[in-house]
């Protein structure tokens, strides 16, 4: 991520460690999060994602440096979530209560909190203002929670696995909003999912945890440059493989369907061996977590 | 939601669609494009990924950004879009094109010029 933007990183992390009893959770890790960025945190289950987040809200003790908006999270927390929002994984809203009791809720609650905003945000959805929380679908209850926190003149949100559980359309519309509402070129939203080709091109950053260590911090716009997929035909699968990619893999059916990706440019005599691709978040993700056990060089 | 393809960065393939739209004069010439946050949500791309891809139509000539207003689309724009894509198919596509219709013995006599069916 970008360190000249250091000055005005909205996270700030250096060797940070979370553990539980004898197991570190979150394993010396050091990134910062600009401002207006949409930041990835991608991981498999048990990688540390939500525990890093909940570090930065406040709600883990903490080893190493972290600054969240200038703050300490744990010390300076009722500070800190005036100016930082928080959907948990866990996150649900009261099922008794009517959409605009929240409203009303939030309002006694929150200093930033916008009443008026919140309205205009449910507006753009199907949910009303008198509907219960349990008459809600699931894709409903997920866009009422978005506009609450989002409602809130914060600079920075923190979405733990927001869309998980919801079908395709509720996802697009919970992202629609996001960007159309959220992301103003100075806020910031750090967003952990499963869905990665689904967020791909949303995404600014990416943070990737494998095992509570960071195996990749960058700028997507960075990560094109960096990274070199080819896509190449059976017949050269040895020789890409002699150049030690990163990963093989297929992309298709066919004696064509191989590719394979490399950290930097291969030596031209083996790019000129297949085509130059894009390469996807997915597959990278997949070449930096995937435990050595799993490591299949052959296809 | 709209797939991409693995060729081509996002940002490219989504000029290649915004010229797609100019070129059938969506928006005609003088007019706004869409704002940044607008082409965002409606793709569902990162806002600086929509910057880019219409600083490359803006480099092309195509677009030129009024001060406050956001980007407009050029005088002339659509023409020169014609233009390069005629250049681009007679170059490019016909030479493929006669091969085919050659190898399937298919001459003019044979292809309607007039409505499409």
């Amino acid at each position: 991520m970008n360190v000249t933007a250091a000055t005005e990183a909205l996270v700030q992390a250096v060797n940070l460690s979370v553990s539980y009893g004898a197991k570190r959770a979150v394993d010396e890790v050091s990134f910062t999060i600009p401002k207006g960025r949409v930041v990835g945190l991608l991981g498999h289950n048990g990688a540390g994602k939500t525990t890093l987040m909940k570090a930065m809200v406040g709600l883990a003790k903490t080893q190493g440096q972290l600054s969240v908006l200038g703050l300490d999270p744990v010390r300076d927390r009722v500070a800190l979530l005036q100016s930082a929002c928080y959907i948990p994984d866990v996150a649900i809203l009261p099922r008794w209560a009517r959409v605009g009791e929240l409203i009303t809720l939030m309002s006694g609650l929150h200093p930033k909190f916008s009443a008026e905003r919140a309205r205009a945000l449910l507006k753009r959805t199907s949910v009303g203002l008198n509907d219960k929380v349990k008459t809600l679908s699931k894709g409903m209850v997920a866009q009422a929670h978005l506009a609450l926190i989002a409602a809130i003149d914060a600079r920075l949100m923190i979405l733990d696995e927001p869309t998980l559980g919801l079908d395709v359309l509720s996802r697009k519309s919970f992202y629609e909003m996001l960007i159309d509402e959220w992301c103003d070129g100075e806020r910031s939203v750090l967003i952990s999912t499963h869905q990665i080709e689904e967020i791909e091109t949303l995404l600014s950053d990416v943070l990737m945890l494998n095992e509570g260590k960071l195996v990749l911090s960058l700028s997507l716009e960075d990560m094109d440059r960096r990274f070199v997929a080819l896509s190449h035909d059976a017949a050269v699968a040895d020789q890409m493989a002699a150049a030690h990619p990163l990963l093989r893999y297929r992309t298709g059916p066919g004696p064509g369907g191989n590719a394979a990706i490399f950290d930097g440019e291969p030596p031209a005599d083996v790019q000129a061996l297949g085509q130059r691709m894009r390469p996807s978040l997915v597959d990278l993700f997949v070449a930096l977590t995937r435990k050595p056990e799993l490591n299949r060089t052959q296809f | 939601m709209h797939t991409w393809d693995q060729k081509q960065p996002i940002y490219q393939q989504l000029a290649d669609i915004l010229l797609g739209r100019l070129i059938d004069g969506d928006p005609p010439e003088g007019e706004a494009m869409p704002s940044v946050r607008a082409l965002a949500s409606r793709y569902l791309i990162n806002p600086l990924t929509v910057h880019r891809a219409l600083q490359a139509l803006g480099d092309n000539g195509l677009l030129e950004s009024r001060r406050g207003l956001g980007m407009f689309v050029t005088t002339g724009a659509r023409e020169k879009l014609r233009a390069a894509e005629r250049e681009r198919f007679l170059k490019q596509e016909w030479p493929r094109l006669q091969e085919r219709l050659r190898r399937l013995g298919i001459g003019p006599e044979h292809l309607n010029w007039e409505n499409p069916q």
